[in-house]
């Protein structure tokens, strides 16, 4: 019956590209698969794909469209929006290949969608059991996609392969066991024909790593663990059995350096979180940044932020990769805004410093020093009775990509300024149980501490602070610039916000209902026209000039 | 592979225990009180679970005061209750399902907060309650709403009496409230670009718009980039009720009624 539909209407199939090749014999008509060589080309210049979480390799997130300026921003109108009709929020960033949108939602949840009318074309829902240990809400970043395929990490600590096409999955490998502590949140990264992911779980006593996929099979290729085994160099920075419950997690995508074939994530807290007694030393690769072989997963160089972090600093900010002139040199530099309230310019061939400026209020070290270690002020161990630090837990930043404009070479982060009162304690481990040791407390209402956020905007070759945006409260937004002089961001109370990126000047704004948290606007062309796809809670708007 | 064996067992063993305790009815006495590892524990729970409402010191902050909560006549049992089951309409929700904390988890932090609990109450119940809710509806009500009756600028006191302690009742009065600036009780002023002046609180505010209650009751927002001026005094609405206002009789009185407003039968344990 089939095969008898197929011959009478095997014209039509070839228009409507169903991947029925070996009857119909037509293999243009099967969708393009994703290749690497576009992928490495990041975002190109005709606006036709986003393919990966940083729009490219280097996380720049800067877009090379021009139609949407600083002159018209103001008349953007929706042209649909689609709701995913799930309790938890989004955090992601979408995919966009061929009109369709690519996007993943809260509790494992995913959909293709149609860019022209926001419609569903498939969704894939997966049930996860009832008592999984992710801390910080059932979220998840994004996909990858490479080939005719897209990648998954699950919360119950899985990475997953869908058809692209149908949403079916092709492959399931399991990363870790999800009952002694083990999620996974972040988007996975395609690079020469594997997969990149990593764990969360740093508030579950886990010991993080970092995992390479084959794309076509599923089967594991490498794994980096970010906590040293005895033996290996750097075990010999966590106290006794410390290292086996460090955390060190891994939950925000890293950048590519195809050149020198180097991948660079930034590593979790180590746990227990505040209560640093029990895990004396620098406890290596926790709060650090590490660059990976990509074939083989070897450590090349790594440089550790907060050592032995005690206010829970994990490094999982998105690092960015540039090629910027300091001091008369052009210099291969890794920019990254820490959660710690400093930002650093590193020289990603080796991990040399070659700046390290407060971007943020920060009282627990003056400075970073020669040697690369910051420079320490005393009353800042928490213990019982609590001790006053800034940044409080969610740092001078966090998990939101920031962006960078590669022209005028400035990085733009959303920061926040806040204080906390720490406590800590000691805490027995329990597989599958929080592993914190201690807490904090918001300082809020406080004039000589103020909380707030700010868009700021630095130059990475000095630090220097060119002009910031203020908002009443933090943001969590992750950004978006464009090569008209644009930034697309929110604020804390659901405002979207396009802003001037040379002066900070607000431009638009539209309430969203919700805040953007963690979500980034990505932006392409269709049918013309470019677009700016914006997720914001549990729905996600696009939005473009009139017609 | 042995260490896999291993952790299954634990896992294996951790899901009976849970599942028998479950089956079990909850204790009536706390089985963990004054044990020292089980108040430290108990510590850490509560300062993760409960002091963002409660305070670190468990003497409140949008939740209630607990350092009393034993003075004032509950009982272990009761309080598990509490804290498993919540309290319908308020934001202490139910704690139960796997994500919940366990039974032992839960008699820990009560183990802790017994710890900060005061033996007596700070200030004894005196005083003519009738009186005091004479008093109340000539001085408060105009503000303040009890079961539907009254004003709504201030904070509904439909449950006052069992969210905070007489102390802190008897201060707050007399000293004047202090006022979080999201509370949706902070003082706000504001001129229109009709040049009308408006008294309120502030509701809800992002950067570009505020919506107020005024002093008369009515709900209304505005674009900032309309208004002449906006301003934002930090003293309370609420005065403070020196001697000259109220004699110490008349605040003993109107203390005694304020704790009647409990919002439940406080037969109940």
């Amino acid at each position: 019956m089939r095969l008898t539909m197929i011959v009478v209407s095997g014209l039509l199939l070839i228009a409507a590209a169903v991947p029925t090749t070996a009857i119909v014999g037509a293999p243009q008509a099967v969708p393009g698969r994703v290749t690497a060589e576009e992928i490495l080309e990041g975002l190109p210049a005709d606006g036709s794909r986003w393919l990966t979480f940083g729009g490219d390799f280097a996380n720049q997130r800067h877009s090379p469209l021009t139609e949407i300026t600083l002159e018209n921003v103001d008349r953007l109108i929706p042209q649909w929006t689609f709701q995913t009709n799930t309790l938890d929020d989004f955090e992601t960033t979408t995919l966009m290949r061929d009109n369709v949108l690519y996007v993943t939602g809260p509790s494992n949840t995913a959909w293709a969608i149609d860019a022209r009318s926001g419609r569903e074309i498939w969704s894939y829902r997966r049930e996860l059991p009832l008592n999984l240990t992710a801390c910080c809400g059932l979220v998840n970043k994004g996909f990858a996609m490479l080939g005719d395929k897209l990648y998954l990490a699950t919360l119950d600590a899985h990475l997953l392969a869908l058809d692209m096409s149908t949403g079916a999955i092709v492959w399931d490998a399991t990363m870790e066991d999800y009952q002694v502590g083990y999620a996974s949140t972040i988007a996975p990264l395609a690079v020469d024909g594997k997969i990149i992911v990593g764990v969360a779980g740093g508030e579950f006593g886990i010991r993080g790593f970092i995992d390479a996929y084959d794309a076509e099979t599923g089967q594991r290729v490498w794994r980096f663990y970010t906590i040293p085994g005895p033996g290996e160099p750097g075990n010999e920075t966590w106290s006794g059995d410390s290292w086996r419950t460090g955390g060190a997690s891994v939950w925000v995508t890293g950048a590519y350096d195809p050149e020198q074939n180097l991948l660079f994530y930034g590593i979790g807290n180590p746990g227990p979180d505040y209560y640093g007694a029990v895990r004396e030393g620098d406890n290596l690769y926790s709060a650090s940044l590490v660059a990976l072989d990509a074939t083989t997963g070897e450590l090349r160089w790594h440089y550790q932020f907060t050592p032995h972090d005690v206010h829970d600093w994990d490094a999982t900010e998105v690092p960015i990769l540039a090629d910027i002139e300091i001091d008369g040199r052009l210099r291969q530099v890794v920019m990254f805004a820490n959660r710690n309230g400093f930002y650093y310019t590193l020289d990603r061939t080796n991990g040399e410093i070659i700046l390290a400026e407060p971007f943020v209020r920060t009282t627990w070290a003056t400075e970073i020093g020669a040697d690369g270690r910051p420079v320490l002020l005393p009353g800042n161990i928490p213990d019982e009775e609590g001790e006053i630090t800034c940044p409080d837990l969610t740092g001078g930043t966090n998990f939101w990509p920031p962006t960078f404009d590669p022209v005028t070479q400035v990085f733009f982060v959303n920061a926040r300024e806040s204080c906390m009162t720490y406590y800590a304690w000691e805490q027995e481990y329990i597989p599958g149980q929080r592993f914190t040791g201690g807490a904090g407390e918001r300082i809020r209402d406080d004039p000589e501490m103020p909380l707030y956020g700010a868009l700021r905007a630095l130059d990475p070759a000095t630090g220097e602070r060119l002009w910031e945006f203020r908002y009443p409260d933090p943001s969590s937004s992750g950004l978006l610039s464009t090569a008209s002089g644009l930034i697309f961001s929110g604020d804390a109370d659901g405002n979207l916000l396009a802003l001037d990126s040379r002066s900070g000047e607000l431009l638009w704004r539209y309430q969203m209902g919700s805040r953007l948290h963690g979500t980034s606007p990505i932006t392409y062309m269709l049918d013309g026209r470019q677009h700016v796809l914006v997720p914001a809670g549990t729905t996600l708007t696009a939005w473009a000039l009139p017609e | 592979m042995i260490w896999m064996r291993s952790l299954l067992t634990i896992a294996w063993l951790a899901g009976a225990v849970g599942a028998s305790l479950a089956a079990q009815a909850p204790a009536t006495t706390n089985p963990f009180e004054g044990e020292p590892d089980a108040v430290r524990t108990g510590m850490g729970l509560y300062r993760l679970n409960c002091a963002d409402c409660h305070g670190v010191d468990a003497r409140g902050v949008r939740g209630p005061d607990l350092t009393e909560v034993w003075a004032s006549g509950r009982t272990d049992a009761g309080l598990f209750s509490t804290i498993r089951n919540g309290i319908s309409g308020t934001e202490m929700g139910p704690r139960t399902g796997p994500r919940g904390p366990r039974d032992d988890e839960i008699w820990k932090m009560l183990a802790y907060l017994r710890t900060l609990a005061t033996p007596t109450l700070t200030l004894s119940p005196t005083g003519d309650a009738p009186n005091g809710e004479r008093i109340f509806r000539q001085n408060c009500s105009g503000c303040h709403r009890v079961m539907a009756v009254g004003g709504r600028l201030g904070p509904d006191l439909s449950r006052i009496g069992s969210s905070r302690s007489r102390a802190t009742l008897v201060s707050t009065i007399r000293e004047g409230a202090r006022v979080q600036s999201d509370s949706g009780y902070a003082p706000v002023t504001l001129t229109t670009d009709s040049g009308q002046a408006m008294r309120g609180v502030t509701k809800n505010e992002d950067l570009f718009s505020i919506q107020i209650m005024a002093v008369e009751g009515r709900i209304q927002g505005f674009e900032k980039e309309s208004l002449e001026a906006l301003d934002k005094p930090t003293e309370s609405l609420m005065p403070a009720f020196g001697r000259d206002r109220l004699s110490d009789s008349e605040l003993d009185d109107l203390a005694s009624y304020l704790e009647t407003l409990r919002g439940f039968d406080p037969a109940v344990p």
